[in-house]
């Protein structure tokens, strides 16, 4: 038997014969590891995208503590901040004085990486009740000030004489010139 | 010479069965394409919104740490406020409750409050009254109580009381001094 097999034919075939390798390395040498990387690469990114909103939860919690804190300490804040000025202090409490006199404002130690000024003052009152009033006041103040030992009080006629050391805190500027001054995201 | 009357057919390399052939192959490599380009796509979409995403976590991160410093300074601020504020609390509480443990027949001209102390002084009618009214009270709150008198123009005493807690070294030293 005798088979037939014209030119065309097997042009017919060899093409087919080479498209259809071509289909197959390509499919296994190509398509297959693309797909494999696709696979990877998706999880990965929704691997990532899981720990963003977790980051994502953790910062907005975060935010909402600081916010919190920043409204219910904004008395605080603003003290710490403010530069304490001695004649507005003296305008402020001259109410609990007959008189009132500051000394110089001297740059102390640091506490607590706060910075330090204390300030001397001689007053006199007509009553201990004016010395308690102005101790609450000053827990009000623009600034945030001690009282400070030693105090000495000494009759003067009808008045009394007291003298006492004041310690103004504020932020100290060298160190916390950006933890002041930042904002919340 | 013409041998026949029938047109000769033209013949072609692209016959139906071949072109079914490069049909059949056309389509399905045109999808093996589309498949790879769609895979390219989707590779390179992936790794750039990880690129995105992994940037955007670490300016979360930086602005969590920055938010935590801010939230430990206000802390310390607060702390050492309130700290201030009940020190000055105190001290009002302990000036209120000096002069409330001085009795009216004892005159008070001086008063120097201490750290560790109290330094007080005045004028008594007689020491019994000061021994009773004005020493025993403040023997209950320090450890050390020194009092000595010296007679007024009027017949009463002066006295010069000095009271200091347990602890007290420093100021002791300063006392002595103003004395």
């Amino acid at each position: 038997m005798k088979i037939n097999i014209t030119r065309h034919h097997i042009y017919m075939i060899t093409v087919s014969v080479i498209l259809f390798l071509f289909v197959i390395l390509f499919s296994f040498l190509v398509l297959i590891p693309e797909g494999k990387e696709y696979r990877q690469k998706r999880l990965a990114l929704k691997k990532e995208f899981k720990e963003y909103y977790k980051y994502e939860n953790y910062h907005d919690e975060t935010v909402a503590k600081y916010k919190e804190l920043q409204s219910k300490n904004r008395h605080i804040i603003t003290a710490f901040d403010s530069i304490f000025n001695p004649q507005r202090f003296q305008k402020q409490h001259k109410n609990y004085f007959s008189s009132l006199i500051l000394s110089k404002l001297n740059r102390e130690k640091d506490e607590d990486s706060f910075a330090v000024y204390e300030v001397n003052t001689t007053s006199k009152i007509s009553s201990p009740t004016n010395f308690y009033d102005f101790l609450d006041a000053v827990n009000k103040s623009d600034w945030i000030i001690g009282v400070n030992f030693p105090i000495d009080f000494q009759r003067d006629g009808e008045m009394i004489k007291s003298s006492f050391t004041m310690k103004v805190y504020a932020n100290n500027k060298d160190k916390n010139s950006t933890k002041s001054g930042s904002k919340a995201k | 010479m013409k041998y026949s009357y029938v047109k000769p057919r033209k013949k072609t390399p692209f016959t139906p069965e071949f072109q079914l052939i490069i049909i059949f192959f056309g389509i399905s490599i045109s999808m093996l394409m589309t498949t790879y380009i769609f895979l390219l796509y989707k590779n390179y979409t992936f790794e750039k919104d990880k690129m995105r995403i992994v940037n955007e976590r670490l300016a979360l991160q930086k602005d969590i740490e920055l938010l935590n410093t801010k939230i430990a300074y206000i802390q310390k601020q607060k702390a050492l406020a309130e700290k201030i504020y009940t020190n000055n609390t105190v001290l009002r509480d302990s000036i209120a409750n000096l002069f409330d443990l001085v009795p009216e027949r004892i005159t008070l001209s001086k008063a120097q409050l201490l750290k560790n102390g109290l330094i007080l002084y005045g004028i008594t009618p007689n020491k019994d009254v000061y021994n009773f009214m004005l020493q025993a009270p403040l023997r209950s709150i320090f450890q050390k109580t020194y009092t000595s008198f010296y007679p007024a123009k009027n017949g009463w005493l002066h006295f010069v009381s000095k009271n200091y807690m347990e602890d007290d070294t420093t100021d002791d030293e300063e006392l002595t001094n103003e004395d």
